[in-house]
């Protein structure tokens, strides 16, 4: 190979890939409104958005998978704890982490601003991302909890517990989160009763309780989810 | 040494190397933060996000200084010509340097854009292209001057200029969150799989015609195939992170075909080196220039191509993706291209510009060495942790926090192997700080 041919390689390899990148760049446009729901991206949004950077969230949390590594994933972090769950967590850090490893900053953020945070977090939930990330995948049933329910439950209770977000905190056969308590024999030491007024209002059972009240919980499904671990001995 | 404005150089490394000992010793506070429960106070004082925002763009400043040090040592051996204001050339530092500080404290203080490795906000950001704008024109109006073009200088230009426009996409706010992602890879995967390394293989390149003696000819020629393959594969590649960000699933095909494609010029890059050191026409002065510069290049193929590819395709990366996986990545390739091409370029350039011909390799070899196995240890064992997160958390669907449970040992180990890599990185600055000439046979 010539000097010269090897200019025409870098020529025409740069220019061809340069004109696919920007092409597809062109496209990504054209499609973007609709993937992520665009016609939802109110001023609210952004608002969260201003303050989900003026915070900066985003170096312990990844969001779409992007960002520090040090906190969990936020891309549908409102699917999973719920609106009430992320509320709790930016309004009383020092408590809903006082016993977890690795704790996060009381930043004082005043309550209109995590209002905004929320919806911010809800708009992101929507994006059309091919799924990701695995592990809030609502198409599929992680090994956990395929193993619950081809095992003792297949309970509509199981179901609740596993798809509203108790698992976040609690786990059930080594699954779940560690922030509350395992459930694996919880019926030994709560009736349905007892537990069924504690998702509604912790402290109403127990006054130094810490959980959040689950208010986005129907009374069906509260029945449901205390009937199921009420069983649990 | 031979042109006096040359010197302004040393001011960029050694300022550079200040900043690189800083870098690593907020990488140890990092990783303390996985390995020890810090308490309340202190998060809410110094949390973890302060300390990565501190870290990262530590080293994207050091190495940028070094970058331009580096172009400030090399353009006048190659236009024949002594810089065209060395005045500019410290007033740029100063402005540089300057904001370096102020982001810093800024961050202290929590006044942040918030955009992971972007976090310097918008008035500081015109500070960073003022100091480019500057640097750009006078190296450019020394290469004019001087009329004496070669392919090194163009391409070494070429990658500057394309790095500057690049940084302007990271500037604006972005209403949608994708397409904020979007742009933001513009800036990190384009600076790192395309213009640093246009850079980097100038760099390499008048590195490697220096100390073998190989005819220009030949390395420009192999230069220009090298970076038409890291365009080629670099600029459609970076797709290889629109796969779940909410862009068109052509990206899965894109970025994963063009992406896998990019360890073939780093390949090249090793073959050319080890060529040209095989087929060397002068005597070697400093071996441990020529170990650098081997080491550099293998480095690069390990932790950019080896690592990279590892986790670019989608089946993989989407169990993988945002993991310790990518950390194990980050830093392999970061310390195997870059942190050894600036080292390397130190090592070619401070001990002659202190009048040093042949520098004595002792504390060069014991840093080298430390730092190298440290590192890829390191990558290891961050790379073990990756993957436990990838099957515990994305796979089986446990919790983030047991999960992260299950990895805690390997990241006290990463701890340990850390302190050592900063023995290592500690060793190293003082040998290029303070050189010292080379003992004589027979005594002197
Ligand atoms: C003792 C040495 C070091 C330690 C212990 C260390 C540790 C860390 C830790 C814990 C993180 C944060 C990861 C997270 O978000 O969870 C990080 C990020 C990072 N570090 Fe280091 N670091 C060290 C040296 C270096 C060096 C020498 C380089 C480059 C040459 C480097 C480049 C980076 C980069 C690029 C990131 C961002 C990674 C990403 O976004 O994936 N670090 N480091
Ligand atoms: C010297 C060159 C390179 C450097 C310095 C580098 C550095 C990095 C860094 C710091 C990240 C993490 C960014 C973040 O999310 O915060 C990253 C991500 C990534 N890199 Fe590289 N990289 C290089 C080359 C390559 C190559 C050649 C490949 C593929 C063959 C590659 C594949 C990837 C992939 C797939 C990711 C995304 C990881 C994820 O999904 O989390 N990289 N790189
Ligand atoms: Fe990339």
């Amino acid at each position: 190979m010539t000097k010269k041919s090897a200019f025409w390689l870098f020529f025409i390899g740069t220019v061809s890939s340069a004109v696919i990148f920007l092409g597809l760049t062109w496209d990504m446009h054209r499609q973007v409104a609709a993937l992520s729901h665009a016609d939802k991206l109110s001023d609210k949004v952004v608002a969260g958005k201003r303050a989900f950077e003026h915070y900066n969230c985003n170096d312990c949390h990844t969001i779409l998978g992007f960002g520090g590594y040090y906190a969990p994933d936020l891309t549908r972090v409102e699917q999973r704890i719920g609106a009430e769950g992320i509320r709790y967590r930016l309004l009383h850090p020092e408590l809903a982490f006082a016993n977890a490893p690795r704790k996060m900053p009381q930043q004082h953020i005043p309550e209109g601003e995590i209002d905004n945070l929320v919806t911010f977090l809800t708009w992101v939930g929507g994006i059309e991302n091919g799924d990701w990330p695995p592990q809030d995948s609502k198409n599929r049933l992680t090994r956990g909890e395929q193993r619950l329910v081809a095992g003792a439950a297949v309970s509509p209770g199981a179901a609740v517990f596993q798809t509203k977000g108790c698992m976040n905190c609690h786990s059930l056969n080594g699954a779940g989160g560690t922030f509350g308590p395992a459930l694996d024999t919880i019926g030994r030491n709560l009736t349905m009763e007892q537990i069924e007024h504690y998702v509604r209002d912790p402290k109403s059972v127990n006054p130094k309780a810490m959980m959040p009240p689950q208010k986005e919980l129907s009374d069906r499904e509260r029945e449901e989810v205390a009937k199921f671990l009420g069983n649990l001995k | 040494m031979e042109y006096r404005s040359q010197r302004i150089a040393n001011w960029y490394f050694t300022i550079a190397l200040l900043l690189f000992v800083l870098q690593v010793m907020m990488g140890l506070w990092l990783l303390s933060n996985y390995v020890f429960t810090i308490p309340q106070w202190l998060v809410d004082r110094f949390p973890f996000a302060t300390a990565r925002a501190m870290h990262t763009n530590l080293l994207v400043l050091w190495m940028l200084l070094g970058f331009m040090g580096g172009t400030y040592y090399i353009v006048p051996e190659e236009t024949g010509r002594d810089i065209w204001s060395p005045r500019l050339a410290w007033l740029q530092l100063v402005v540089l340097v300057a904001t370096g500080v102020i982001a810093l404290a800024g961050f202290a203080a929590g006044w942040t854009k918030g955009r992971p490795l972007l976090e310097i906000p918008p008035p500081l950001n015109y500070l960073v292209v003022a100091g480019a704008l500057i640097f750009l024109f006078n190296v450019g109006m020394t290469m004019f001057k001087a009329r004496r073009w070669t392919v090194i200088q163009g391409v070494l230009l070429g990658g500057l200029v394309f790095l500057a426009l690049l940084y302007l996409a990271g500037i604006p706010f972005y209403r949608n969150e994708v397409i904020d992602w979007y742009y933001w890879w513009w800036v990190i995967h384009l600076w790192v799989e395309g213009a640093w390394e246009l850079v980097t293989g100038a760099i390499m390149a008048f590195i490697l015609m220096r100390l073998t003696g190989v005819d220009r000819q030949v390395v420009e020629k192999w230069l220009y195939v090298e970076i038409g393959l890291f365009m080629f594969t670099g600029i459609a590649g970076t797709g290889h992170h629109y796969y779940w960000i909410g862009a068109p699933t052509y990206w899965l095909w894109v970025g994963g075909i063009f992406s896998a494609l990019e360890p073939i010029p780093i390949l090249l890059m090793v073959i050319d080196t080890m060529t040209y050191v095989r087929h060397r026409q002068v005597q070697i002065a400093n071996p441990h220039t020529w170990t650098l510069a081997l080491g550099c290049a293998v480095f690069h193929l390990i932790g950019a191509g080896v690592w990279g590819f590892a986790h670019t395709l989608p089946q993989i990366n989407y169990y993988t993706h945002g993991s310790q996986v990518t950390v194990s990545h980050g830093h392999m390739a970061f310390f195997g291209a870059y942190a050894l091409l600036n080292i390397t370029v130190f090592y070619f350039a401070m001990p002659r510009l202190k009048g040093i011909e042949v520098y004595k390799p002792t504390l060069g070899k014991i840093g080298f060495w430390t730092m190298s196995s440290a590192m890829m240890l390191m990558g290891i064992t961050f790379g073990i942790a990756g993957v436990l997160q990838s099957y515990l958390e994305r796979v089986l669907g446990m919790g983030y926090m047991t999960a992260q449970s299950y990895m805690h040992l390997w990241m006290t180990v990463t701890l340990v192997l850390g302190v050592c890599f900063f023995a290592g990185v500690v060793i190293t600055v003082i040998d290029l700080l303070f050189p010292k000439p080379a003992v004589k046979p027979g005594g002197a």
